[in-house]
């Protein structure tokens, strides 16, 4: 039955995103709005299949329906029910089901938005658009990731349960959806971008038209990493939140280049600038989901979020050249109108300083794009396996994110079109000084090491011009200097501070030592004596845990595990963590206690000031918030979403000129 | 006015040479008051992150507890115990385990390109965004006096020539923007 349905949902999807795809494409050209209307009906029912799909697959999954092949590979009799809703996106064929959902939420919130412009080409396109992505994710489940396949199961069968690593902490049920609308957020933006190209309204309207979407994608992408980042944290072994592995990088790649899109987008928006380069980094943003999930879901590059391939590499890859080689040719025939009036007129300007951010991004994202991918290249070209590792991203990225950080301090400050030095002195000397109390309490602090101690410098000289401009707005316009996205954005930038001093510190000051201990013997780290108690083992049907308790003299007793997944037969190290304001003590087994006589393996990792990126990163997602509600009104003579072309161009390079 | 706007500006030139001074000094501490050369304990983590685990996924020898891992930490630690180099321990391993134990790709042959392509294209990158904002218009379309022409008639005034030292005034006019700089004069 369940099968039945999801099949029919999907089967529903693929014809519906067809027949409105095809449909909206000859409505347009033909110019026919009555069939252009049609569309829309097309659209709500794949909205309906994406949700219908997700919510038969999520019935199935509570019924125990173990005729699907789905559930008997990931469901289990007793996994909890947490768990159990969440092991839809716990490989491959349920993820593509999330997916095309998240597209489906998305085509819904898009036609209630713009529900009062059924016959407007531009937004007709924009449909047209996501209803070809939508297309190409109902049609992966059609073949090679079809997720409602039957199978046989002998009777009595229990179910295997998630990968162990899936059902063992609450932010699985969080990182993944949050990810995905990040990810798929990206298409509503790259969609109006396609629609202005094809229809030649290239100004500046679908861009205003969709920049609280972009926005929006931004935030979830953010919160999706950061919470990636705190899941690994807590659940793997090693004791980091960030590895560098290609799905992380995958994740980043469009973070990266949709920043860069997020701060670009105000020149374009405000001086008419960057046309191509705006469309070039939306279209980067959106292929650049596409490849990631390519790289990850394909096993063409080594990964521990790798999902078994179930061909869905070949698609994915020829989705993102169509992707890529519909995007280069789209602006190459647009070039003629895509030329903008004006130009930068000093290197010390708000302007200037976002073509900045965008080179630094796009370094960054090149070095993260070219580590990931730069095995697979060697290998075929003269056949040398090596490995692209932590240390190589560590030491392109850390001169990248400093410079960054000095942006963050003095682009907030600048003027648009031209700041004299003067202007520039006055308004970052109280930010700098803020930037020289943080090296001197950090040196204070005992914090050593030519890295850190720039980076805390940076980060108070970056903190202090944010909260400059969020106090003098505020002071001028009450509770509306909170809002909006400049000054929103600035308590992103709080976030984007607070996590890079976390980081700085938690890498640079951070101890790591295995020690060998029997019951009852001490060890010292770090002044904090680590007293090894007693063995334990706890039992139930689904698991099998034998933990050592370890109790450190202020700070009670730590139990880190060995845990064993009966049904799969895997065993993870489950480790010990708290978390504090000033540090953590992080605490795993490398191995069972030794039968003769309970001897453990105990690392003990201690790193300052974790906690600081869990905040930080929540400070993005709440800035984030805050940026989407309006701020103070433009005024409306502002030329931002004229289209040009039309009489000779001259009416908006006229404004421009005249310093608007 | 000009007198005191004089000072102001004095004062905090000052400013900024003390606030100069402070950094150069904080940075230099916080370098050479690190307790002197790497110890072998420091040693031992440094080399051990460079290296990786040949049976995971991208992990270095630091952080995994696989068997072999260990094998290669304690293999480590037997070597820096004894004084070898960098280079001895890295020459070791690759002939122990093959090129790929190493984390950082070799500077050398094809792997030198992960590293100088990044630095190309930041070479490259700059050489546009400083074109960009020095005039060369690569980006942006300059108005012609065509346009200028339109605008004085649209404005029934004399033609408008690009003025820096307006558009440093502009602040007033910015203000007016959501999205722009707030006043400063509440500061000072």
């Amino acid at each position: 039955m369940n099968a039945i349905l999801g099949f029919t949902c999907i089967v529903v999807g693929f014809a519906a995103s067809v027949l409105g795809a095809g449909g909206g494409i000859v409505a347009l050209r033909t110019g026919r709005t009555d069939v252009l209307r049609t569309v829309r009906q097309w659209a709500w029912i794949v909205v309906g299949a994406g949700v219908g799909a997700f919510i038969v697959m999520e019935v199935a999954l509570f019924q125990r329906d173990y005729s699907l092949t789905y559930v008997s590979s990931v469901g289990a009799d007793d996994t909890p029910a947490l768990f159990n809703f969440a092991a839809l996106w716990s490989a491959l064929e349920g993820s593509i089901i999330l997916w095309a959902m998240i597209l489906g939420l998305y085509i819904g919130a898009m036609l209630i938005k713009f529900r009062k412009r059924t016959d407007d080409e531009l937004w007709g396109w924009a449909l047209v658009v996501m209803l070809a992505v939508a297309a190409f994710f109902f049609g992966l489940m059609l073949g090679p990731a079809a997720p409602f396949t039957q199978t046989d199961v002998p009777i009595g069968f229990e179910g295997p349960g998630p990968n162990p690593l899936l059902q063992n902490h609450i932010l699985m049920a969080f990182h993944p959806p949050m990810l995905y609308l990040g990810y798929v957020g990206f298409t509503v933006p790259f969609s109006f971008a396609a629609a202005a190209l094809i229809t030649g309204r290239v100004g500046e309207g679908w861009l205003v038209e969709t920049r609280r979407w972009a926005v929006a994608a931004w935030g979830f992408l953010t919160a999706g990493i950061v919470l990636g980042a705190w899941w690994s944290y807590e659940v793997l072994n090693w004791g980091g939140y960030w590895g560098w592995d290609p799905v992380e990088n995958a994740s980043l790649l469009p973070w990266l280049t949709g920043t860069a899109y997020i701060h670009s987008v105000m020149v374009q928006e405000r001086r008419g600038m960057l046309r191509v380069w705006n469309l070039s980094l939306l279209c980067a943003t959106f292929s650049l989901t596409i490849l990631g999930t390519f790289l990850t879901r394909s096993g063409v590059v080594e990964s521990v979020h790798a999902f078994s391939d179930g061909g869905v590499g070949p698609w994915l890859l020829v989705f993102f050249a169509v992707i890529a080689v519909f995007c280069i040719f789209l602006i190459g025939w647009r070039g003629d109108r895509l030329s903008s009036p004006g130009s930068i007129d000093s290197p010390l300007s708000r302007e200037a300083s976002f073509l900045a951010n965008n080179l630094l991004f796009g370094a960054l994202a090149f070095v993260v794009l070219l580590g990931t991918v730069f095995p697979l290249i060697a290998e075929a070209l003269d056949g040398s396996r090596l490995r692209v590792g932590r240390p190589y991203f560590d030491s392109m990225s850390r001169p990248i994110g400093l410079v960054i950080l000095f942006l963050m301090a003095a682009a907030p400050v600048l003027p648009w079109r031209k700041a004299s030095n003067e202007l520039l002195s006055k308004r970052l000397f109280w930010p700098a000084v803020a930037g020289v109390a943080a090296m001197a309490g950090a040196l204070l602090l005992g914090g050593r090491g030519f890295y850190p101690i720039l980076t805390f410098g940076l980060g108070g000289f970056a903190g202090g011009a944010a909260v400059r401009q969020v106090v003098l707005a505020s002071r001028r316009q009450g509770w509306r200097g909170f809002v909006g996205r400049t000054n929103g954005g600035m308590i992103v930038h709080v976030g984007v501070v607070l996590l890079a001093v976390g980081m700085a510190a938690s890498e640079s000051y951070r101890s790591d030592e295995t020690v060998v201990l029997t019951p009852g013997e001490s060890a010292v780290v770090e002044g904090r004596t680590f007293t090894y108690v007693e063995p334990g083992i706890e039992n139930n049907d689904r698991v099998t845990k034998v933990f050592a308790e370890i109790d450190i003299d202020d700070e009670g007793t730590y139990a880190p595990a060995i845990t064993n997944y009966v049904r799969i037969g895997a065993t993870v190290a489950t480790p010990s963590v708290r978390t504090r304001f000033t540090h953590d003590v992080f605490l795993v087994l490398d191995d069972l206690p030794s039968r003769a006589d309970d001897t453990i393996r105990l690392r003990i990792v201690i790193r300052p000031m974790v906690m600081w990126l869990w905040i930080g990163g929540g400070l993005m997602a709440f800035g984030t918030l805050l940026a989407l509600f309006p701020g103070k009104r433009r005024r409306g003579t502002e030329p931002v979403s004229e289209p040009i072309g039309k009489a000779g161009s001259a009416p908006t390079s006229a404004s421009s000129t005249a310093g608007g | 006015m000009s007198v005191r706007a004089g000072t102001t500006s004095r004062r905090r030139l000052i400013g900024w040479i003390a606030i100069i001074a402070a950094v150069v000094s904080l940075l230099a501490v916080s370098v050479l008051d690190q307790g002197g050369i790497e110890n072998d304990a420091e040693r031992m983590q440094r080399l051990s992150e460079s290296y990786a685990c040949p049976v995971c996924q991208g992990q270095s020898v630091a952080e995994s507890n696989a068997e072999v891992a260990r094998t290669i930490r304690q293999q480590i630690r037997t070597e820096v115990q004894q004084d070898a180099t960098d280079d001895e321990i890295r020459d070791t391993l690759i002939s122990q385990y093959g090129g790929e134990v190493l984390l950082n790709p070799p500077a050398e042959g094809i792997g030198s390109l992960v590293w100088v392509l990044p630095v190309l294209v930041v070479v490259l990158g700059a050489a546009g965004v400083g074109a960009a904002v020095t005039g060369t218009s690569v980006l942006g379309r300059e108005a012609s006096d065509e346009d200028r022409r339109l605008v004085a008639n649209a404005r029934g005034s004399k033609p408008v020539a690009l003025d820096h030292n307006e558009a440093s005034t502009d602040e007033t006019q910015d203000d007016s923007d959501s999205d722009s700089e707030v006043v400063d004069d509440e500061e000072e």
